[in-house]
């Protein structure tokens, strides 16, 4: 397990206990909610009040704080920044450089819309660090969802890793016998070949003994499987999930209503 | 298991969804979506000025269906963005028309010869254009957060309107990025053997006509050098001028 990628922090808390469907229908409401609703503070609001704290109570609050200035800020403000200078709206000039002008609606625009994205990237690295992939799989597959899927995402993930060690490996062995990877354009576009040829061959022996392996393992029968996990879903957790359903649906009525 | 793949061909229309899948399709994708996302490092690590992460999904595309190709690439943007990186999750449309355009080309046979790539590629190229566009508008107002957005921002500058310049920007990017893709993909098929091949659901979508030889690679580069020619006459014409 400890090979597989994933940003899962296992701990003790409210929110890894929830159900991971639960979860699930907490990070779309709040996009769907941040990119509907009608007000212009609502995204700013969403991030404040609810995921800022909700990292607090599943006590990932450093972990998230990480991913937030690590991964997050960074691409927000150069999205924030691209916008506020190239949209072309709005009369009000605020100041101009060049040919590039900044007027008070572009930077309300980029303001909005650098944090829609903000509190959809969040909303979803809160969940990846309080659900752990197989348990969501698990319950998915559970409540229907084909088990191929569910194997095909548990099994990238556990791929993934294997291979760009690989990749490494390859670079580093075509280095030393004295492939070109830093000077000019074409010989990069050359050395691609003898690097992603290896790598690719390689990875697809793999994939006829894998698939008669799992074969052998009844992959294709069609009986109900069970499950070695249990996964709880509380009366709390349906609650909850029925009311973020009816949120979303005032959030689209309000929309249509107001506009 | 071969026997009945080679059955189901026989029946199979391309809106037979289940002849895509055998459990080497399923065997397959999570090695394609494995490889989208290291050749997509490795290009990164190379500094080249493509993207290439859809090699894998080409590849299901092709060997088992539009179907599959489909399903690869829809899942290969939800796992990027789970594992490394959310922003690539709002574009799992655009890797999923990828993959079914590519494997429809497949099924018409445009997979195999170099020059016919070309055309799969180019078709592809113009169904990602078409995708992402009004993704990168709604979701982002037309400036997402990678380096091509700079010549929407200039066309924006210039006075057109968001539809026309992401439009214009993804049509210049996208055909040198996925025809590439596409004829690295026949590479690696070219690559496999006719054994192995033969295990996938369409292994006559691959078949090469008469060798894929040498010639063949110049004139599909030929191919690609006049598409572009063509793909930059009609944009100056949509644009007018």
């Amino acid at each position: 397990m400890h090979e597989r990628l994933s940003f899962y922090i296992k701990r003790d808390s409210a929110l890894h206990h929830l159900n991971p469907l639960t979860k699930l229908t907490l990070v779309f409401g709040l996009v769907l909610i941040s990119f509907l609703s009608p007000w212009y503070w609502t995204p700013h609001t969403l991030l404040m009040l609810v995921i800022i704290p909700l990292s607090f109570i599943g006590k990932v609050n450093r972990e998230f704080f990480r991913a937030f200035l690590r991964l997050i800020l960074p691409a927000a403000s150069f999205l924030f920044l691209m916008q506020a200078f190239f949209q072309p709206i709005g009369g009000h000039v605020i100041f101009k450089i060049w040919f590039l002008d900044i007027t008070q609606e572009s930077l309300m625009f980029a303001f909005r819309n650098a944090i829609r994205i903000i509190v959809m990237v969040s909303s979803f690295t809160l969940f990846l660090l309080t659900t752990h992939p197989s348990e969501l799989m698990s319950d998915l597959t559970r409540r229907g969802l084909p088990g191929q899927f569910a194997y095909v995402i548990i099994s990238t993930l556990q791929i993934l890793p294997q291979m760009q060690a690989k990749a490494q490996t390859i670079i580093s062995a075509q280095r030393s016998r004295g492939l070109d990877t830093q000077s000019s354009f074409f010989r990069r576009v050359g050395s691609l070949g003898p690097l992603v040829g290896p790598l690719v061959f390689g990875s697809l022996v793999e994939v006829e003994e894998r698939a008669i392996a799992i074969e052998a393992r009844g992959f294709t029968s069609t009986h109900t499987k069970t499950s070695l996990y249990d996964i709880p879903d509380t009366n709390l957790d349906r609650t909850i999930r029925w009311i973020l359903i009816a949120l979303v649906i005032l959030v689209i009525a309000l929309k249509i209503w107001l506009s | 298991m071969r026997e009945t793949a080679m059955q189901r061909q026989k029946t199979s229309s391309w809106l037979n969804i289940g002849s895509n899948f055998n459990t080497m399709t399923w065997v397959l994708i999570p090695v394609a979506i494995a490889i989208n996302i290291a050749i997509g490092q490795i290009v990164v690590l190379l500094k080249l000025p493509v993207f290439l992460d859809s090699i894998g999904t080409v590849l299901v595309a092709a060997l088992c269906g539009p179907w599959a190709g489909a399903v690869t690439g829809a899942l290969s943007n939800t796992i990027w963005g789970l594992a490394i990186d959310p922003n690539a999750l709002p574009w799992w449309p655009v890797a999923f028309f990828i993959g079914l355009v590519a494997g429809l080309c497949a099924n018409a046979g445009l997979f195999k010869s170099w020059w016919k790539v070309v055309v799969t590629g180019f078709l592809v190229a113009l169904t990602a254009a078409t995708i992402s566009t009004p993704i990168a508008v709604y979701l982002y107002g037309g400036i997402t957060a990678s380096g091509s957005s700079f010549i929407t921002a200039y066309l924006l500058q210039t006075g057109q309107g968001v539809l026309q310049a992401v439009f214009s920007t993804s049509f210049l990017v996208e055909p040198v990025d996925k025809i590439t893709t596409c004829m690295l993909a026949f590479a690696i098929v070219q690559g496999l053997s006719k054994r192995f091949v033969a295990r996938f659901p369409r292994p006559e979508n691959v078949e090469a006509e008469g060798g894929a030889n040498q010639t063949q690679l110049y004139i599909a580069v030929g191919v690609v050098v006049l598409l572009v020619l063509f793909a930059a006459f009609m944009l100056r014409n949509v644009l007018g001028g």
